[in-house]
């Protein structure tokens, strides 16, 4: 009671100067009105220089009140910005998401509630010292309605953004929901559109792109411009084997001044948000014919607006139970569980040990899931774009995963024994230390081996974890842990259940080396795994590690038996340590083969976009010359723009397509390092930073820019323009 | 025993996998009937003849659009409150108002907000509007069903007509070009309603006949409750 006490004291001192640090800034973070609450917020914990860091306008509307998109429909305006900004420093537009429909009787709106983040990209010049801050001053203005009115509200607000060198990692607060805004707000995707004018209706066709080939089900276009159609008519047509039909009623401007030029806006489909530039002309073939298409109906969830809340915690930490009961029928964790098992029916007669042992086991299993997520979440902290599975996109762990597999199974093959060797030797197999501390260990060894398991089980659970703030993360990966030890830890605590299990016997040791079979197997697909990552040359001394360590497992093994008929066995045991220690050795050279300059070879893993080769002036003309378009893609490793376009556009399939059909030449300019040609290259470009995306088509002199958040059918759409 | 388990965890994994395959349906599935077709009918535009309709005006005065046969004829939807309404009421709409009349134009201001809601005038109130907003209007009209607003398609405050000598509508749409609520936007926006006045007083076809309108949604009187 009185260390609580002492604690609680503590605790509040320590919260007193982080009070007084809060009160001093009076004007960053949120602004409010009675109607909406705003304030700007980062996406990132800090800006590199010469990178795009994006913030955003976070929008918290009162209930009842909405704000206005881009184009407003029938009432209402846009909100807008007004930057104030260092020297050097620029704001792009808003990268609006998907509104909502709001029907106000015959009137319809497009808008938003609740809360809304509208993103916006920052350039921040390369000479911006790292260790300062930049102050971005915004005024927003916003038009809050309700159904009886309309209110301006303009908010000023302000956001001091570090600069740093380096990875930065998402801001802890905001910029999972930024990032997911910016990664589903609709962009162009390689749709081609037309649009015609006839009495009065406009008739859109789209095709192509990820419309071709799947029903779009209910839909909706919504204009950029306001005045081109009925905001408030329902929009039905058809569909095709290539796109839609949308029969639209036109608006006052076009009634009146016809249809005169292209029509840009968002196409909405139950596969996805797009947005669409439809010239004018005659329909498009196939988009009719397969089957209706329903006006979408309004007021559809908005899309990207809702951070983690508590009904994805709830469905994550459930799904991670499940996942994690999964978990013991997988062949890497079985063996050990069922080895654990085992040993649980020699206990079986003293339920109190069994029921410690279970709980040993529990505490051992969570402490190590624990250690991962922290291990995880800091990596995420500290700027790596990991995401669960990050373990396996590394040579070195998959290498070392690979070596104990090997050695788990050769432990279950009875090769050797583990700890036990020195009180009970020879008897005890891996969860015989004294008291709960084998149990403990036997836990922590079923995470640690379950780890190659996860990955494909256990994405959606884990994914929705890596989003959420780091308190819910954690208790979602504990969730899986008590899910993995739940079914032992039930049998250890019931003795009705422990009564049933059988004797332990001989059928013991043969089901134990049965069980090394699974385990060999999963050490071979690792070995299968590392060598797409790092290369033959680095498998050759992942083997020579294997043999070396099974060697030594062996000879110390033989140690083991030596000792366990009484006699020494130092000989044995020296022998094995010295060769287990190359194995070690042998190992970490493995890993390190893929760090070495063969970095030619695409080492990245698989799916992850179109091969490259690092960029230089010299490739780009030698691809021209044989008349092949490049793509040049400036990246560095700590920008996060960059990782998004890589992961959303540049390693898309339709990309891949459309490059394999130009026969283009894809390279990459890492700035991930300091390199003097690249920001020589960036600066000729009028760049200071990252990302910079060069399409250089044969016969043209300049390349296009493309767009820095880029999608697939940017990307598409350029390359259309070298198909022959 | 263990094969209960094995079975019980099977069914779990096919939980599993349904559920997740059902989440992305779940959220689809509120649908509210998709667009009742409440459609006002088609919006009358410039060329054609403008529906006729009589309102009472702030006086108690009957005025019918044919009274007015043989003069140009402004309708500009107004709301007191609305802030875009607000900002054309600094000066600039007044000042528009009194040119108009100087010209012979009958400049008629109708309020179609429903009892209850914003702008919404009757008896002193709506007597007291013209000095209360230094209008230069030729009459306040009060349209508290709605009929007339939704009969010439208006959408927000202001929206704006302009009727020629001979009952057809000329102009149809926004007063500007700068679609905000903010007073330093007037300095430098294009006034539709000053252009197209000036088309029509010099014999001119009226070069823009539309301008999308913009505003605060008129307050309806089924309006309430979004």
């Amino acid at each position: 009671m009185r260390r609580l006490f002492r604690l609680l004291i503590l605790l509040g001192l320590m919260l007193v100067p982080v009070a007084t640090w809060a009160q001093a800034a009076p004007s960053a973070g949120p602004q409010r009105t009675e109607r909406i609450e705003a304030e700007l917020v980062a996406m990132s914990r800090w800006a590199a220089p010469g990178s795009t860091a994006v913030v955003a306008i976070r929008q918290n509307i009162e209930p009842g009140w909405h704000t206005y998109w881009r184009n407003p429909g029938d009432s209402g305006g846009p909100t807008t910005l007004v930057w104030t900004l260092p020297q050097g420093v620029s704001a792009g537009d808003i990268v609006w998401p998907l509104p909502d429909r709001q029907r106000l009787q015959q009137l319809v709106n497009y808008g938003y509630e609740g809360v809304v983040y509208l993103p916006v990209p920052i350039e921040v010049p390369a000479d911006a010292r790292p260790g300062t801050v930049l102050p971005l001053l915004v005024k927003a203005q916003f038009l809050v309605c309700s159904a009886e009115m309309c209110v301006p509200d303009d908010l000023t607000l302000t956001l001091d953004l570090p600069v740093r060198e380096g990875a930065a990692p998402l801001d802890p607060a905001h910029g999972a929901a930024i990032a997911r805004v910016l990664e589903q707000a609709p962009r162009p995707a390689g749709i081609t559109a037309h649009v015609s004018l006839e009495n009065g209706v406009l008739t859109l066709t789209a095709t192509g792109g990820p419309l071709a080939g799947r029903d779009p089900g209910p839909s909706y276009f919504f204009p950029f411009e306001s005045g081109v159609i009925d905001h408030a008519a329902a929009q039905t047509g058809s569909w095709g084997p290539q796109g839609l039909t949308l029969a639209l009623a036109a608006g006052g401007k076009m009634n009146t001044n016809g249809l005169s030029g292209p029509i840009g806006g968002v196409l909405v489909t139950e596969n996805g948000a797009w947005e669409i530039r439809a010239e004018p002309g005659a329909a498009l073939p196939g988009a009719t014919g397969s089957g209706d298409v329903t006006t979408r109906p309004e007021h559809t969830a908005p899309v990207a607006t809702e951070p983690a809340g508590w009904s994805a915690f709830a469905k994550a930490a459930l799904f991670a139970l499940l996942g994690g009961l999964i978990l013991n029928l997988m062949p890497c964790v079985f063996p050990i569980l069922a080895m654990k098992a085992a040993a649980l029916t020699a206990s079986a007669h003293n339920p109190r040990h069994a029921g410690r042992d279970g709980l040993a086991f529990l505490a051992g299993v969570l402490t190590t899931f624990l250690i991962l997520a922290g291990v995880l979440l800091g990596l995420r902290a500290a700027g790596e774009a990991v995401g669960w599975g990050f373990q396996l996109q590394s040579p070195p762990v998959i290498a070392g995963l690979a070596l104990l597999m090997l050695a788990v199974a050769l432990n279950l093959s009875g090769v050797f024994h583990v700890g036990g060797g020195l009180q009970a030797a020879g008897s005890g197999p891996l969860a015989r230390l004294p008291g709960g501390v084998g149990a403990f260990f036997t836990g922590a060894l079923a995470v640690v081996v379950a780890a190659p398991c996860t990955a494909p089980f256990m994405a959606f659970a884990l994914g929705a974890a890596l989003v959420m703030p780091w308190p819910m993360a954690l208790v979602v990966f504990l969730m899986l842990g008590l899910g993995l030890a739940l079914p032992f830890v039930l049998v250890s605590l019931s003795p009705a259940l422990l009564a049933k299990l059988p004797r332990p016997g001989a059928w013991m040791e043969r089901l134990k080396g049965l069980l090394a079979f699974p385990m060999y197997g999963t050490a071979l697909w690792l070995g299968w795994v590392f060598s797409r990552q790092a290369g033959a040359d680095a498998l050759g001394l992942l083997f020579a590690a294997g043999l070396l360590l099974a060697l030594g497992l062996w000879l110390v093994g033989t140690g083991q038996t030596e000792r366990g008929l009484g006699r020494r066995g130092v000989v044995h045991l020296t022998a094995g340590a010295v060769v287990l220690v190359l194995a070690g050795a042998g190992v970490f050279m493995a890993a390190q083969a893929p760090d070495s300059p063969a970095t030619g070879v695409p080492t990245r893993a698989e799916g992850s976009g179109p091969p490259s080769a690092p960029w230089s002036q010299a490739a780009i003309d030698t691809a021209l010359a044989e008349g092949r378009p490049v793509l040049v893609n400036f990246t560095a490793d700590w920008c996060v723009t960059c990782k998004i376009n890589e992961q959303t556009s540049l390693t898309s399939p339709e990309v891949a397509r459309e490059m394999e059909r130009t026969n283009a030449v894809y390279l990459v300019a890492d700035w991930t390092r300091r390199d003097d040609a690249i920001t020589a290259e960036l600066q000729r470009r009028g760049r200071s930073g990252v990302p910079l995306y060069l399409l250089y088509l044969p016969g043209q002199a300049e390349p296009r820019v493309l767009p820095q958040l880029l999608t697939a059918g940017v990307i598409v759409d350029a390359l259309k323009d070298a198909r022959p | 025993m263990t094969r209960l388990i094995t079975v019980a965890l099977a069914a779990l994994t096919l939980a599993a996998c349904q559920q997740q395959a059902a989440a992305p349906q779940k959220a689809e599935t509120p649908a509210p009937t998709p667009v009742a077709a409440a459609a006002p009918g088609a919006m009358p535009m410039a060329g054609q003849m403008a529906p006729a309709f009589t309102l009472v005006d702030a006086e108690g005065v009957q005025r019918s659009l044919a009274d007015f046969r043989g003069k140009v004829v402004v309708l500009e939807w107004t709301n007191e409150g609305c802030p875009y309404v607000k900002k054309h009421y600094t000066g600039a709409m007044q000042a528009l108002q009194r040119e108009a009349a100087e010209d012979g134009v009958v400049w008629l201001s109708i309020i179609s907000s429903s009892p209850g809601t914003q702008g919404y005038v009757e008896g002193d109130s709506a007597r007291a509007w013209k000095t209360r907003t230094n209008a230069g209007s030729t009459h306040l009209l009060l349209d508290p069903t709605g009929q007339v607003g939704k009969l010439f398609g208006a959408k927000t405050t202001p929206d704006m007509r302009i009727i020629d000598a001979e009952g057809r509508l000329v102009y149809v749409g926004g007063i500007d070009d700068k679609p905000t609520p903010r007073v330093e936007d007037l300095q430098g926006a294009t006034n539709f309603v000053r252009a197209a006045l000036d088309d029509v007083q010099s014999e001119r076809p009226v070069r823009t006949a539309f301008a999308t309108p913009y505003g605060c949604a008129i307050k309806y009187p089924e309006t309430v409750g979004t």
